[in-house]
C-alpha cells in the first residue's frame, strides 16, 4: 500500500489513467543514449523522488517529459494524454542555475510568470493574478520580499521564488529539477513542507534529487535511475543495498553511508 | 521661403530619427536581455547587400525600396547565422563573425562597384555605411518614424512574452510558449530597427543604437519595463545629438556622432548610477570597510574595559586603556589592519565615543558604552537569525553589524 493513496482525494476525476507515465522512453544526445528504455507509471498523488548519481539522466528524463528535449523513442503521457493537451495542469521548477539572477525583475515579476500560460497572449496580469502570486509567495514564506530584485536573495530564497512561481501555475502535477541543490537545510525543510502540502491537496510532486540520505526520509515513492530504470516503488523498497549497488556502481563510500542510514531507518520503523 | 522649408525639413528629419533612436533602444533592450547583443550587429552588416541589390534591381534611390531590400538581406543573414550554428556546429560568436564579415564584404563590393557599372543615380549609396541625415527628405523621415512606431507597438503588445522568454526560456517552453517564434519576433524587430537606423547611423555603427542604450539603462534600474523606457530615452537623445551636430558642420557623418553620444551616456551611467554605478559601489565598499573598522575599535575598547560588566569599584582605573592598546587589539592580522584601526580610532575619538581618562589613557564615554552594547546586541541577533534561518540571514540586503553605524557619515557631514 502506498502512503499517498490512502485517504487523499485525487485530482484525477474517475479516470484510471496514470497521472504520469513514461512508456519505453529513450533519449539520446547524438549517438549516446542518456535515458534508456524507461518504463515508469505513477498512478496516485505522492511525493515521488527520481534518484540517481550525477549524469544518470534524471534531469533529462524530466525535460523529456516536458518536451524540452526530444525523445528518440517511446512516449510520455500526463493523465493519459500528450503534454500539449494538458499543459496547464503541469507545473515546472527548473534548476536554479539555468537563469541569470541579475536579470532586472522583482520577486513578484517572476512569480507572476507562473500565471502567464493561463493568461495567454498579450493579456497582462491583473489584480487576480497578483493576488495569486502574493498567496504563492506567502506559502513559501517570502511574502515580505515581493519587491526585491531577484539577485538580492540567498540561494534558498531564489529556489523558493521558483517554487512560488510553480504554485502560481496551479497545476496538478509538479516536476522539480534538483530543488535542493545548493540550498541550506532549513530551506530544504521549508520546500518539502510546501511539497507535502501539495501532496495532501491531491497533487503529484515529482522531484529530481541526488541526496540519498534525505531521499529515504522525504519521498513516499521513488525511482532509482542510472540511464536505465533500476527500480521503482515505495521508497523503502527501492533504496535497498542491492538496488543502490546497481545504481551507484563504483561509488562505494556513498553506498556504505546510505547502507547505514537505510539500516537505521529499518530498525526505527 | 526656401529657408523656412529647409528648417521644416530638418525638423521633420530630426523627429523621425529621434523616433528611430527611441524604438531602437526599446527593441535593443529585449535583445540585450536575451543575451543576443551581437544579433543586431550581424543584421546590420548584412543589410548593405540588400540595399545594393534593391538599387540594382530598381535603379532608383527610393528609400523605402532600399530599406526593404536591406530588411530582406538582414533576415537572410540572420537565417544564415542560425543555419551555420546548427549545421556546422560553429559556435555562436564565430558564426556571428562570419555573417558580419561576409555580409559587409559583399555589401561593400556591390556598393563600391555600382558607380562604375554606369548607374547615373547611384551617388549617395555610400551614406548607408556611416549614415547621413542631411540626405533624408521629410517623406523619408515619416516612413522611418512610422516603422519605429509599429515596432514599438509590437514590443508593448508582446512585452510579457518577450521578457518571459528572455529570463527563463526553459520554463516558457515547458508552460507551452513557442520560444522559437518569440525569439524570431525579437530578432526580426531588431533587424527592422537596424534597417530604419541605417540612413541615420549607417550599417557599421547602427548596433550602437541597439546595444549601448540598453546597457546604459540597466545601470539605473532593476525593472525591465523601466529599463526599456530608459533605453528608449537614451537612444532618442543620442540620435538627436548626432543629427544636430552633423547638421551644424559640413562633412560630419551622423553615425559616429550618435555612437559617441550613446557612449557618453554609457560612461556617465556606469560611473554615476546609484547602486550599480562604479562610484556608488566604491563608496559603499569603502563605507562598509570603515564601518567594520570602527566596530572593531569599539568592540576592542569594550573588551579592554572589561566587557562593560565590571561593576566593582573604580572605573577610572579598571575601565581605562591606551590608544595603542585599543588600536592593536582592533588591528588583528590584516596587512593594513593597523592603519585602518588607527583611522577608525580617530573617527571614534571625534565622535566622542571615547573620552580621556587619567594618565594619558582613554575610556569609553556613555555614548560609547551604548554604541558598543548595541553593536553586540545586533551581532548576537544576527547570529541567532543565522542559526534559526540561515537563508533569511544570507538574504538580508543590508546587514549592519558594524555597530558604529552612522558614525562615518556623521563625521563626514
Amino acid at each position: 500500500m502506498t502512503v499517498a493513496a490512502a485517504g487523499v482525494q485525487t485530482v484525477v476525476d474517475g479516470s484510471r489513467e496514470p497521472l504520469l507515465e513514461f512508456h519505453d522512453v529513450t533519449v539520446a544526445y547524438g549517438r549516446r543514449p542518456v535515458v534508456w528504455h524507461v518504463d515508469l507509471a505513477i498512478d496516485a498523488p505522492c511525493l515521488f523522488g527520481i534518484i540517481g548519481p550525477n549524469g544518470a539522466g534524471k534531469s533529462t528524463l524530466l525535460k523529456a517529459a516536458l518536451g524540452l528535449v526530444p525523445v528518440v523513442g517511446g512516449r510520455v503521457r500526463f493523465f493519459g494524454a500528450p503534454l500539449d493537451r494538458v499543459r496547464p495542469r503541469v507545473g515546472y521548477v527548473p534548476q536554479r542555475e539555468t537563469v541569470d539572477w541579475d536579470f532586472p525583475v522583482s520577486v513578484m515579476d517572476v512569480v507572476l510568470m507562473g500565471t502567464y500560460a493561463r493568461l495567454g497572449w498579450f493579456r497582462r496580469p491583473g489584480s487576480k493574478e497578483r493576488r495569486l502570486a502574493a498567496e504563492s509567495l506567502d506559502r513559501v514564506g517570502l511574502a515580505d520580499l515581493v519587491g526585491r530584485q531577484i539577485g538580492r536573495l540567498s540561494g534558498g530564497q531564489q529556489q523558493r521564488v521558483f517554487l512560488a512561481r510553480a504554485l502560481a501555475q496551479q497545476a496538478d502535477v509538479y516536476l522539480l529539477d534538483e530543488p535542493m541543490a545548493g540550498v541550506d537545510v532549513r530551506s530544504q525543510e521549508e520546500i518539502f513542507r510546501v511539497l507535502g502540502e501539495l501532496r495532501r491537496d491531491g497533487r503529484l510532486v515529482v522531484v529530481v534529487h541526488h541526496d540519498l540520505r534525505t531521499a529515504a526520509e522525504w519521498f513516499d515513492r521513488a525511482a532509482l535511475i542510472d540511464m536505465r530504470l533500476v527500480a521503482s516503488g515505495p521508497t523503502a523498497e527501492v533504496l535497498t543495498p542491492d538496488n543502490l549497488r546497481r545504481t551507484y556502481a563504483g561509488q562505494l563510500e556513498i553506498l556504505d553511508e546510505v547502507g547505514r542510514a537505510v539500516a537505521e531507518r529499518g530498525r526505527t520503523s | 521661403m526656401s529657408g523656412v522649408g529647409l528648417a521644416h525639413n530638418t525638423l521633420v528629419v530630426a523627429a523621425g530619427v529621434a523616433a528611430v533612436g527611441f524604438a531602437a533602444g526599446v527593441v535593443g533592450s529585449l535583445c540585450v536581455l536575451r543575451k543576443r547583443a551581437l544579433v543586431g550587429d550581424a543584421a546590420a552588416h548584412a543589410t548593405l547587400v540588400g540595399v545594393a541589390v534593391a538599387f540594382l534591381a530598381t535603379g532608383r534611390r527610393d528609400l523605402p525600396t532600399l530599406l526593404l531590400g536591406g530588411l530582406a538581406s538582414a533576415c537572410v543573414g540572420l537565417g544564415a547565422l542560425v543555419l551555420i550554428r546548427r549545421w556546422t556546429r560553429t559556435r555562436d560568436d564565430a558564426a556571428t563573425a562570419i555573417v558580419i564579415g561576409v555580409g559587409f564584404g559583399l555589401g561593400i563590393a556591390l556598393i563600391s562597384g555600382i558607380p562604375a557599372w554606369g548607374y547615373p543615380d547611384s551617388a549617395g549609396l555610400e551614406t548607408f555605411l556611416l549614415g547621413h541625415t542631411a540626405a533624408l527628405t521629410a517623406r523619408d523621415a515619416v516612413v522611418l518614424a512610422a516603422v519605429a512606431a509599429a515596432a514599438l507597438a509590437v514590443v508593448v503588445a508582446a512585452f510579457k512574452e518577450s521578457v518571459l522568454v528572455a529570463f527563463d526560456a526553459a520554463f516558457a517552453a515547458a508552460s507551452g510558449w513557442p520560444v522559437t517564434a518569440i525569439d524570431c519576433l525579437i530578432v526580426v524587430l531588431v533587424a527592422t530597427m537596424v534597417v530604419v537606423g541605417l540612413p541615420a547611423v549607417g550599417a557599421v555603427l547602427v548596433t550602437a543604437l541597439v546595444v549601448i542604450p540598453p546597457v546604459a539603462a540597466r545601470f539605473w534600474t532593476d525593472r525591465a519595463s523601466t529599463m526599456l523606457a530608459l533605453a528608449g530615452a537614451i537612444g532618442l537623445v543620442s540620435a538627436l545629438v548626432g543629427v544636430a551636430v552633423s547638421a551644424s558642420r559640413p562633412g560630419l557623418a551622423t553615425g559616429p556622432l550618435v555612437v559617441l553620444a550613446a557612449a557618453a551616456w554609457f560612461v556617465v551611467s556606469f560611473l554615476a548610477a546609484p547602486g550599480r554605478g562604479w562610484i556608488a559601489r566604491r563608496r559603499e565598499a569603502a563605507a562598509a570597510g570603515r564601518s567594520w573598522d570602527e566596530g572593531l575599535v569599539i568592540d576592542a575598547c569594550l573588551r579592554l574595559t572589561g566587557g562593560g560588566a565590571s561593576a566593582h569599584a573604580d572605573a577610572e582605573a579598571t575601565g581605562a586603556f591606551t590608544e595603542e592598546g585599543a588600536i592593536a587589539a582592533a588591528a588583528g592580522d590584516r596587512a593594513d589592519g593597523r592603519a585602518a584601526a588607527a583611522r577608525a580610532w580617530s573617527a571614534v575619538v571625534v565622535a566622542g565615543l571615547v573620552e580621556p581618562a587619567a594618565a594619558g589613557r582613554w575610556r569609553l564615554s556613555t555614548a560609547g558604552r551604548a554604541t558598543a552594547a548595541a553593536r553586540r546586541q545586533r551581532v548576537e541577533a544576527w547570529l541567532r537569525l543565522f542559526a534559526e534561518d540561515p537563508d533569511a540571514a544570507r538574504g538580508l540586503a543590508t546587514v549592519d553589524l558594524t555597530g558604529a553605524s552612522g558614525l562615518s557619515s556623521a563625521i563626514r557631514s
